[in-house]
């Protein structure tokens, strides 16, 4: 060994430092690039006489500066961010959307009741009919426009999840090839790493971690293995398999995904298993926020219908005629699973208390050893029964009822959703303002020849089935026993006088106040010609009013007012959430940087070492050369 | 010691630039709608509680509106009643002035001429229309028109005016809880007056000895009830009170029907109260009495009909009768005083009534004033409930947003003088 050789070594060395030093300046801000830097040992000495003598440096490897536990902690946080920031972007349209008090459903909903209210104080007037009739379909309006604009998001929704499935498809390829390009560099064993196709292979597992929360598992041959849901794989080494976006075995309008192995067979993955990153934030929007929303929205919009045809069928319109049903309700909507072998078709039929009853929730039931079992989604609440009359049980009404035509077989299931299509499918059924029903059918008299005080009050109907009467019904008193018999095309009574209580009978209802004396009567007849009675406009603008949803215990608006708040309050936890992830992921960055990050001071300061390590190599074999010359002008 | 990247530097000083520049937007946002909750999700509980109030509020509004609305209909309504009472007034006056027993046949037929004009203008109060053409008081029939009648058919007929309209009372909602009436049906106005003192009616009868009307001059008012428990309703439909003239005596007999009510027929004397009772086993006070002045024939009689209804236009119909057919002679006289006394009579149970009904609006107009002060008081509260949830604090957002351009321009400039320091500056 000489003197030359070492300095060889040193060159080499120095310059290998300053290659890998320039490298991390240059990757200074690639994203995932993990600083390296050289190992530097002495060769082994040679042994003299005079003891060991050092035979130079030189590099062993070069090495990525990385902290395993850091680097998983990021990914989880980014993970969790990326769902955060997509479910945000989903909400914040439905926010936005609520945002303006103008443009929300609460103006459409009060200028109507505003109509309703104008044409009780002017039934007969057919302007004031029309303003009432253009309330009305502008409300329908607003519902479809809120509803249309919940359906755009929710086809955004499925179209974003089929989008986030070919993007993690491309990534887990590249993957798979990254993995395969590792076995191969790693082929000269496992001392002379690949660093940058590990800080590759990371930089890749991390973008799949913004997509979807995974879980790795380094293989002994350096590459690293995917995994998705509750262990679906997704990349084992080289063999990747593929996420596909399909149909809903349960409703065929909602897209979900299924894993695609590359011996392949398909599993359907659960969503509930499906977590994290964008796709995460997509699948838990839909579920927790979307379908919460346009159920509401819809409950809103069967409510309203029901009540309000309720009371308008109670009344008559301007010609005479009974009133019919105002609004289009819309009926539940049913799906059959794609996977069902049996020939059972489901059909869900709303009940006359659906108004009250409704939740927002959806339902699936499932037929078994020939019990039927309907589980409300939202709560996972289940009731079985062996037969569908039994379903929903009395004891807790959903609003709906149920029946099966064709025969189910073990293990088919329906879904079904009963307010979905609650705002899209409301319609205004009157197109003349003539049929508005502001009057009441009945009217009743106080004949002039009565000699007692009594009087009756304008009466009310509670159900039509007994009219038209057709002639009146007379209620005449009789002192001697205090009462009124009734007589005419309703049979009933006697009824008991008593000042102001009502008497009730045939779907009418009414109230003798005062002292009758012996032989008075008091008549109950059809209304004709009653155009300007407004009783049962009264009636309908009362229900703006009338506590009608949720078991009785919200208004209309209330109802709507739930909506904005549940909107409003998820937005806002999202927001939050969004937040705390976004800290935590940020210090997983500052805490990954503080290990693997280049700060270039530092490079700065290597390179000159480095820089000053070669001059002075380059100096050692200037002297080796200096030296020899002196030996050779010895021979001079 | 901790190691800082470069990256970090750049990170962490962009980080800090995004996050104050977003609050610094939403701050000026805010200031320039000047709403505080700019989504929902900027205060859910109150951005829900602020539609509720603001439901309020416009139903509150639309009370607001009912009450003018029903305001409206109750001063039309009280316009044309306050026309019947200065109508009645005349009426009362030219039928004192008919009583007059001094005047002639031709000025009765000048004052009945009067009347069949004034029965015209009240048929026409009775059919008035609103503002839409519906009429007022045809009760729910609106587009029906609720009196059709001349005075000639009605004296011939003799039968009531038919009502065409219904009992019905329109109502509008002027507060959460009060439904108020803004119609009052024609039938209530014009037709339910009882005739009579209210209790009883009396009328000029006929003479039975004679068939025909009564031939004496006696003339019957309209009697006074003292007690009204005590009023028994005649079994027959009518007492009748009947005079008998046996030399210098005249005695009455009550009957009800063909039962004298009374053991002995009593000594007449006129002008001496009549009381209604029945001395035949068991007795009995009707607690009521009627005076007759004048000298009855024998066989006159008087009968006594419970009240009923009786239409203003079936008064009036009569009075003009009265007019154009009085004869000359005591006893067409007598008879003539007698429905002028009756007419007199009905015209003040008519003009109660008008009273009654005009008072009944004013106290519906009078509620509708202290509803409506409740009103505005309740707008004012929701206006400003709204307000504390949904306005900006201006003071606050502006000092807000100053401090937030202050920090912001911190942020800048210390990431700025950080960004520049490198090593490589000194290479």
């Amino acid at each position: 060994m000489s003197i030359y050789s070492i300095g060889i070594t040193a060159l080499n060395a120095a310059q290998t430092g300053v290659l890998t030093t320039s490298h991390n300046i240059a990757n200074a801000s690639t994203p995932g690039y993990t600083r390296q830097q050289i190992v530097q040992t002495t060769n082994t000495p040679l042994l003299t006489g005079a003891g060991f003598l050092g035979q130079g440096t030189n590099v062993q490897t070069i090495q990525r500066i990385t902290n395993l536990y850091v680097s998983r902690q990021l990914m989880s946080a980014q993970t969790g961010v990326a769902e955060m920031d997509t479910y945000l972007a989903q909400i914040r349209q439905l926010d936005n959307l609520l945002a303006d008090p103008g443009a929300g459903l609460s103006p459409a909903l009060s200028a109507f009741f505003k109509g309703i209210q104008d044409l009780a104080a002017n039934p007969s007037s057919i302007p004031a009919r029309q303003a009432a009739l253009s309330g009305a379909q502008a409300l329908v309006s607003r519902f479809h426009g809120l509803d249309q604009r919940i359906s755009e998001v929710r086809d955004g929704v499925n179209q974003q999840i089929a989008d986030e499935a070919a993007k993690i498809n491309a990534l887990a390829v590249q993957l798979g090839d990254i993995n395969q390009r590792i076995v191969l560099a790693q082929a000269a064993g496992p001392n002379l790493p690949a660093n940058d196709l590990f800080d590759q292979r990371d930089q890749l597992i991390s973008e799949i971690n913004a997509e979807i929360r995974t879980t790795t598992v380094q293989q002994g041959d350096g590459t690293y293995s995917v995994f998705i849901g509750s262990g679906q794989p997704l990349v084992v080494g080289t063999q990747v398999s593929a996420l596909q976006a399909v149909r809903d075995n349960d409703d065929p309008q909602r897209i979900t995904l299924a894993l695609r192995t590359p011996y392949g067979s398909t599993i359907p993955l659960a969503e509930s298993l499906l977590s994290g990153g964008s796709l995460g934030g997509l699948l838990a929007f839909r579920t927790q926020t979307l379908d919460t929303a346009q159920n509401s929205l819809g409950r809103v919009a069967i409510s309203l219908a029901q009540t309000f045809n309720d009371i308008h069928k109670l009344g008559q319109d301007l010609d005479g005629t009974p009133g019919g049903d105002f609004f289009r309700m819309a009926s539940p909507v049913t799906f059959a699973g794609a996977t069902n072998t049996g020939t059972g078709v489901l059909t869900a039929t709303l009940t006359a208390s659906a108004a009250s009853d409704l939740t927002t929730s959806d339902y699936r039931l499932t037929y078994n050893s020939g019990n039927y079992i309907l589980t409300r989604l939202a709560d996972n609440t289940s009731w079985s029964s062996a037969t569908l009359s039994g379903l929903p049980p009395a004891g807790s009404p959903q609003g709906f009822t149920l029946a099966i035509s064709g025969t189910p077989v073990d293990g088919d299931s329906f879904k079904i959703e009963p307010t979905r299509a609650g705002a899209s499918s409301l319609a205004v059924l009157i197109n003349d303002p003539r049929s508005i029903a502001a009057a009441a059918p009945i009217v009743t008299s106080t004949p002039l020849n009565n000699t007692g005080t009594a009087h009756i009050d304008s009466g009310s109907v509670t159900s039509t089935a007994s009219l038209p009467l057709g002639s009146s019904v007379t209620l005449q008193y009789v002192s001697a026993t205090n009462q009124f018999v009734v007589s005419g095309p309703i049979a009933a009574g006697p009824f008991t006088h008593a000042t102001g209580q009502p008497m009730s009978f045939g779907g009418l209802s009414v109230t003798i106040t005062g002292t009758p004396a012996d032989g008075d009567r008091f008549l109950i007849d059809d209304n004709t010609y009653g155009v300007s009675d407004n009783r049962n406009a009264v009636a309908l603008a009362g229900l703006q009013t009338s506590k009608t949803m949720a078991s009785g215990s919200a208004t209309y608006q209330d109802a709507y007012a739930q909506i904005v708040s549940l909107i409003g309050n998820k937005t806002r936890e999202v927001e939050v959430t969004g937040k705390a992830q976004q800290a935590l992921a940020d210090q997983a960055q500052s805490a990954r940087d503080q290990v693997s990050g280049v700060n270039l001071d530092e490079e700065a300061a290597k390179l000159l070492q480095y820089q000053q390590a070669y001059q002075a190599a380059a100096k050692m074999i200037q002297v080796a050369g200096k030296l020899f010359d002196e030996i050779l002008a010895l021979g001079r | 010691m901790i190691r800082v990247s470069t990256g970090m530097i750049f990170d962490a000083g962009v980080n800090a630039i995004n996050s104050q520049t977003a609050a610094l937007l939403h701050l000026q946002q805010q200031v320039a709608t000047g709403r505080r909750i700019l989504t929902p999700a900027d205060d859910p509980v109150n951005a829900a509680r602020a539609l509720v109030v603001n439901q309020a509020a416009d139903v509150v509004s639309q009370y607001a509106t009912n009450q003018n609305n029903a305001m409206s209909a109750l001063e039309q309504e009280e316009a044309q009643l306050s026309g019947t009472g200065d109508l009645l007034v005349r009426i009362k006056e030219l039928t004192i002035r008919a009583g007059n027993g001094a005047l002639s046949a031709s000025d009765r037929k000048s004052i009945a001429t009067e009347l069949r004009a004034r029965f015209d203008e009240l048929l026409g109060i009775a059919n008035a229309t609103d503002g839409n053409g519906q009429y007022l008081f045809a009760g729910y029939m609106g587009s029906t028109k609720p009196f059709g009648a001349s005075v000639d058919a009605m004296i011939q007929s003799g039968s009531e005016i038919q009502y065409q309209g219904d009992d019905g009372q329109r109502r509008l909602q002027v507060s959460a809880t009060r439904f108020l009436e803004v119609s009052d049906a024609g039938n209530d106005v014009f037709m339910r007056i009882r005739n009579g003192n209210g209790t009883f009616a009396a009328t000029y009868g006929t003479n039975n000895v004679t068939p025909g009307p009564n031939l004496g001059s006696g003339v019957i008012g309209a009697g006074a009830v003292t007690d009204p428990a005590a009023w028994v309703t005649p079994a027959s439909g009518a007492y009748t009170i009947r005079f008998s003239v046996s030399g210098a005596v005249t005695s009455y007999q009550i009957y009800d029907g063909a039962t004298a009510l009374l053991a002995t027929p009593a000594t007449y004397a006129s002008g001496q109260p009549i009381p209604l009772q029945k001395t035949t086993a068991p007795p009995a006070d009707y607690g009521a009495s009627v005076t007759i002045t004048g000298a009855p024939a024998d066989g006159d009689s008087f009968s006594l009909t419970p009240s009923t209804s009786q239409s203003l236009f079936r008064t009036l119909a009569n009075l003009v009768g009265a007019l154009e057919n009085s004869a000359s002679g005591p006893a067409a006289s007598a008879r003539y005083s007698t429905e002028i006394g009756a007419a007199l009579n009905n015209l003040d149970r008519a003009s109660d009534n008008i009273l009654r009904v005009r008072a009944s609006i004013g106290s519906r107009l009078g509620e509708i004033d202290s509803l409506a002060s409740v009103n505005e008081d309740l707008a004012l509260q929701y206006q400003q409930t709204l307000s504390s949830l949904q306005d900006l604090d201006y003071a606050k957002a502006i000092s807000d947003l100053t401090r937030k351009q202050t920090d912001l321009e911190a942020a800048q400039k210390s990431f700025l003088a950080i960004s520049k320091l490198s090593l490589f500056n000194y290479l």
